[in-house]
């Protein structure tokens, strides 16, 4: 087997690679070991809530306070403006209008009824809570609590109400997840027979908050359907996993993929490489029956930090990177973190590889260690995504890079062997 | 301030405290148990909860062997709801001394355990992951038991004779009368008021605490906390019990409970028997040290690790003494796991106080009723101890099995409402304890079980403080579909920091179990509630919120007086606690069927 470029993990940042490789052209082949962020996360792009524990206002504003190592750092903001921008054009292709402002957070509405810092959300979760809020929860819909969110709201100093809409007959009535009813949601009769309900529900309030589930493959077309239909606006508040945002944006990845004709396959992970000299000629990978090898010139690596798989922490406190083993930085000694508190940073979400400008990984001098990988989103040392809220960011800024440097390789490469 | 009177004040909310109370209940006297917690919140709910059969005493200890083995028989009648008869296994490595294995039959056989020498394919059918090449294996009837619905028993037993409970009202003070104690005066978390509760006696059931409750009454009590380590593990990997057969020492036992099986112990002196950190090294041994009798450990997922103090005694010279502890190591081992009885008068010239140290939880009833006879001859009560015949409420359920709970789940159909699906814990469970009071979700965790499973919160931690707010939004007139305004103008404690709390506690026991499986689903947990759910990192520090505001966010309740609702439940003006207890470990509670359909449209 054989691909210009194997980009390894389906997370955010692998699969804006893939996608934007192929775009430059490239023949790519996508192979992860499963499904990534997509369906872990709050549906939103975030690039810097948080510094040292404190709110950022102005992300963009704020890299310049975050240590040598982190990837902004090494991308530069002008990384970010381009991996968002992007985005942002490739999800309105796909239906998945974004809203927000790369340089200015907002807040997201969460089921807890916090508003998380974030950059961009998709248009869902993108209306302003004003006046009156009535949140309102489906009967019976355990991913979602109208009056915990609402309490949360009261007490972030808005005027929230709880409410309950009883859901029309369906066909999942004694157990559903947050998929399935997103499912339903896709019906335009269901909609529709639920548009007076929740109306009514909502009766006085200028906005309603309800749980992100408004539709699975109609992109947002459902959730538009319905706000039409129910006379207000709605505002989708982020739910805990699986996201059903993060679904909707994959089922776009994948489509777009299907389009640029990339071979993807997940349940695919890879295991090792095969180098020659400081070059990776070929990515060994599981499959389903046997090992398969795909050779390429170059390799991204986008298999997430310890929490995707990409490291793995042992119980020595030795991190091991599992594709080609690559030196991590990160805990060395379990005994560092004993005091820890559950809500603040630990070191093993910082744990990852350090690179150079270019992404490549590189040893303890500094050097790269590998001429033709590049290590991309979480995998990458020098930032937590979770506790810094950099997570969507990060992937797409280092994608960006990797898109970049790599359309210049390719001009070298006309211009003349590089090897 | 508000003030009580009562015969007696039991001090120290633990199992011994509450099987004291309970004795007393039994035999007429009038008692109030006070505690500085939750109940169940020191060393009762911080073990491995093996119901001993006695063998890990066999050889060095007989009269504590005696002693479980007794209580053992007592317990499986009085409370089988609370047991799983999971019976348990010595294993002589071929590392260990063979004459240490026919001492231990022996010391059995002395003590009145039934112990048998199995086969090795008898005892390879019964622990199929046993190592290969092990050379005896020996069967006792050792068994696992739920402290915590031991204690909701037993409480709700001695309640239903009019005996009162005080949660979160710790001792801060005795008023002396001459050579007596004629009052103690607790404070209400809660309320912030102090009560003094006028008394004829005192008994001091603090466990590993019961010298700092002895100091307030002038009276030394010379307690050697002793810190044991556990590690729990995500799956059970045994079926009963496995013990080594060898000297007591770290590393050296398997209890599988619940979901889970929890690797015990080490026995180390520290000085302040709230310090239950944990040594990652003290994990690692625990695992390298039980792999040795069950190798699939080592490539287990350890899902947390815990300590917990045990109440060991060291009596003066003149009390006669057990041997002392291991000057070098700091190991308890040696101190004998018996109890003792001190009558302060004869002792201390405290005319009317007695405290009961030692032991351990399997003998707590049998350590009761010790203190209450000498209590009572001193009392001139009559009347005889009952409590190893009249069997606790929830006794009729019968032995506890795994099954049990998902069992009764796929008969009420109750997927729809599961808060947890680690534990089974439906949203009825919540709500009927709720209405009972409970709102703190530490408190929740130790009634049901919630957050102990693998994935150690990740879902059911918010969904848990979203039943407890929409219970508190429904009381007092029940569920009302109409949009209410939940502006929250209360200075009270709100829901995030409950569950911050919990979380921290979920957290702390994970601490040194970082790594493969369980790291992931730490990072997992970090993104639900840090990164989606953006809960604030300012918690406040746990132990000065217990001390500042006790009840947390049960005064943040639309209807409750904190205080006037703490002295309503002391008086034992609710509803008959009995009747629920003992279904709950089985998830089968009153008002489930019909919220059930409630939930699910």
């Amino acid at each position: 087997m054989r691909a210009d470029v194997v980009v390894v993990g389906a997370g955010p940042a692998g699969l804006a690679a893939a996608v934007r490789l192929a775009e430059g052209g490239r023949q790519v082949r996508l192979v992860a070991r499963g499904q990534g962020f997509t369906h872990w996360g709050a549906g939103a792009v975030d690039v810097l809530g948080r510094v040292g524990g404190e709110r950022v206002e102005r992300p963009l504003d704020a890299i310049d306070r975050l240590g040598d190592g982190h990837p902004y750092r090494l991308v530069g903001p002008d990384a970010v403006r381009d991996g968002l921008d992007w985005f942002r054009d490739f999800a309105a292709a796909a239906g998945l209008d974004q809203v927000g402002d790369p340089e200015r957070n907002r807040g997201q509405v969460t089921a807890l009824g916090t508003l998380r810092p974030t950059c961009l959300v998709p248009a869902p979760a993108g209306g302003e809570l004003r006046g009156r809020v009535a949140v309102l929860g489906f009967a019976g819909f355990r991913g979602f609590s109208a009056a915990l969110c609402a309490r949360g709201l009261g007490q972030a100093g808005y005027e929230a109400t709880a409410g309950s809409v009883e859901l029309p007959p369906w066909s999942h009535r004694l157990y559903f997840t947050a998929v399935e009813l997103a499912r339903a949601f896709d019906d335009g009769d269901f909609r529709a027979r639920l548009a007076p309900a929740l109306a009514k529900a909502a009766a006085g309030a200028e906005v309603a908050v309800v749980p992100a589930v408004l539709g699975l493959t109609g992109g947002h077309e459902p959730w538009a359907d319905l706000e039409r239909g129910a006379g207000l606006p709605l505002v989708e508040a982020a739910l805990a996993p699986p996201s059903v945002p993060g679904l909707r944006l994959f089922a776009a990845w994948r489509r777009r993929l299907d389009e640029l004709r990339v071979a993807w396959q997940l349940g695919f992970p890879a295991i090792g490489v095969d180098r020659e000299g400081d070059r990776v000629i070929a990515v060994r990978c599981e499959g389903a029956s046997r090992p398969v090898v795909i050779h390429c010139d170059e390799v991204v690596l986008a298999t997430g930090g310890v929490a995707g798989h990409g490291i793995e922490a042992n119980r020595d406190g030795s991190l091991t990177e599992v594709v080609a083993g690559l030196p991590v930085a990160g805990f060395a000694d379990r005994t560092d973190f004993v005091a820890g508190r559950f809500l603040a940073a630990h070191p093993i979400g910082e744990a990852g590889v350090r690179v150079d400008g270019e992404l490549r990984p590189t040893g303890d001098d500094g050097a790269p260690v590998l001429g033709n990988l590049r290590c991309v989103g979480g995998l990458l040392a020098g930032h937590d995504p979770t506790m810094e809220g950099s997570r969507e960011g990060v992937a797409l800024a280092t994608t960006a890079r990797v898109a970049l440097t790599l359309s210049m390789t390719d001009q070298t490469d006309k211009a003349g062997p590089r090897r | 301030m508000t003030s009580l009177d009562t015969r007696v004040v039991v001090v120290g909310g633990g199992v011994t405290g509450v099987a004291v109370l309970r004795d007393l209940a039994l035999r007429g006297v009038d008692a109030v148990l006070v505690e500085r917690s939750d109940l169940g919140t020191g060393t009762s709910g911080r073990w491995h909860g093996l119901l001993h059969s006695g063998g890990r005493y066999a050889v060095r200890d007989e009269e504590s062997a005696r002693e479980c083995i007794e209580e053992n028989f007592v317990l499986r009648r009085i409370a089988p709801h609370t047991i799983e008869d999971l019976g348990g296994l010595f294993v002589l490595l071929p590392q260990d001394d063979p004459a240490y294995a026919e001492k231990f039959v022996v010391g059995c056989k002395a003590a009145g355990i039934p112990v048998e020498e199995l086969t090795p394919a008898e005892a390879r059918r019964r622990e199929p992951l046993l190592v290969d090449g092990f050379e005896a294996a020996f069967a006792v009837p050792d068994g696992g038991i739920d402290s915590w619905a031991l204690m909701r028993s037993m409480v709700a037993d001695a309640r239903a004779r009019g005996a009162r409970v005080l949660p979160r009202h710790p001792v801060v003070g005795f008023e002396r009368d001459g050579d007596r104690l004629a009052a103690v005066r607790v404070r209400d978390l809660a309320g912030g008021e102090d009560v003094v509760i006028g008394c004829e006696w005192v008994v001091n059931a603090a466990g590993a605490w019961a010298g700092q409750v002895g100091a307030l009454a002038e009276v030394p009590i010379h307690m050697i906390p002793g810190k044991g380590v556990m590690v729990v593990m995500a799956s059970r990997h045994v079926r009963g019990v496995v013990n080594a057969c060898r000297k007591p020492a770290d590393g050296d036992i398997v209890v599988p409970q619940h979901e889970v099986a929890i690797l015990g112990t080490t026995s180390v002196q520290v000085e302040d028997p709230d310090d239950v950190t944990v040594d990652p090294a003290d994990v690692d041994r625990m695992i390298d040290m039980c792999a040795q009798m069950v190798p699939s450990l080592t490539h287990g997922r350890a899902l947390r690790a815990f300590a917990g103090s045990r109440p060991l005694y060291k009596p003066p010279q003149q009390e006669g003494g057990s041997p002392p502890v291991n000057e070098d190591t700091q190991d308890t081992r040696a101190v004998s796991r018996t109890f003792t009885v001190l009558d302060h008068a004869e002792r201390d010239g405290v005319a009317n106080m007695f405290s009961i140290v030692g032991g351990k939880l399997t003998t707590c009833r049998q350590m009761a009723e010790a203190l209450v006879d000498r209590l009572g001859a001193r009392m001139g009560l009559t009347v005889p101890c009952t409590t190893a015949e009249v069997p606790l409420p929830g006794a009729e359920h019968g032995v506890h099995t795994l099954a049990a709970p998902l069992a009764t789940v796929e008969r009420d159909r109750a997927y729809g409402t599961l808060i947890c699906e680690c534990e089974l814990v439906t949203a009825a469970q919540v709500r009927e304890a709720v209405a009972d009071g409970v709102v703190e979700l530490e408190d929740l965790r130790r009634r049901l079980r919630l957050g102990y499973g693998p994935c150690q919160a990740a879902f059911c931690g918010w969904r848990a403080a979203a039943a407890v707010c929409e219970r508190q939004l429904d009381a007092p007139e029940g569920r009302d579909a109409a949009p209410r305004p939940t502006k929250d103008t209360s200075p009270a404690a709100d829901l995030s920091t409950g569950l911050a709390r919990f979380l921290q506690e979920r957290w702390r026991g994970q601490l040194t179990t970082i790594w493969g499986d369980q790291a992931r689903q730490a990072l997992l947990n970090h993104a639900i509630y840090r990164g989606i759910f953006d809960l604030a990192a300012e918690e406040p520090d746990e132990a000065a919120a217990w001390r500042t505001r006790g009840l947390g966010t049960r005064s943040d309740g639309p209807v409750e007086d904190p205080k006037s609702e703490s002295l309503e439940r002391a008086a034992g003006q609710r509803e008959d606690p009995a009747s629920k207890v003992g279904r709950e470990l089985i998830g089968d509670v009153e008002g489930r069927a019909p919220s059930a359909g409630a939930e699910s449209g």
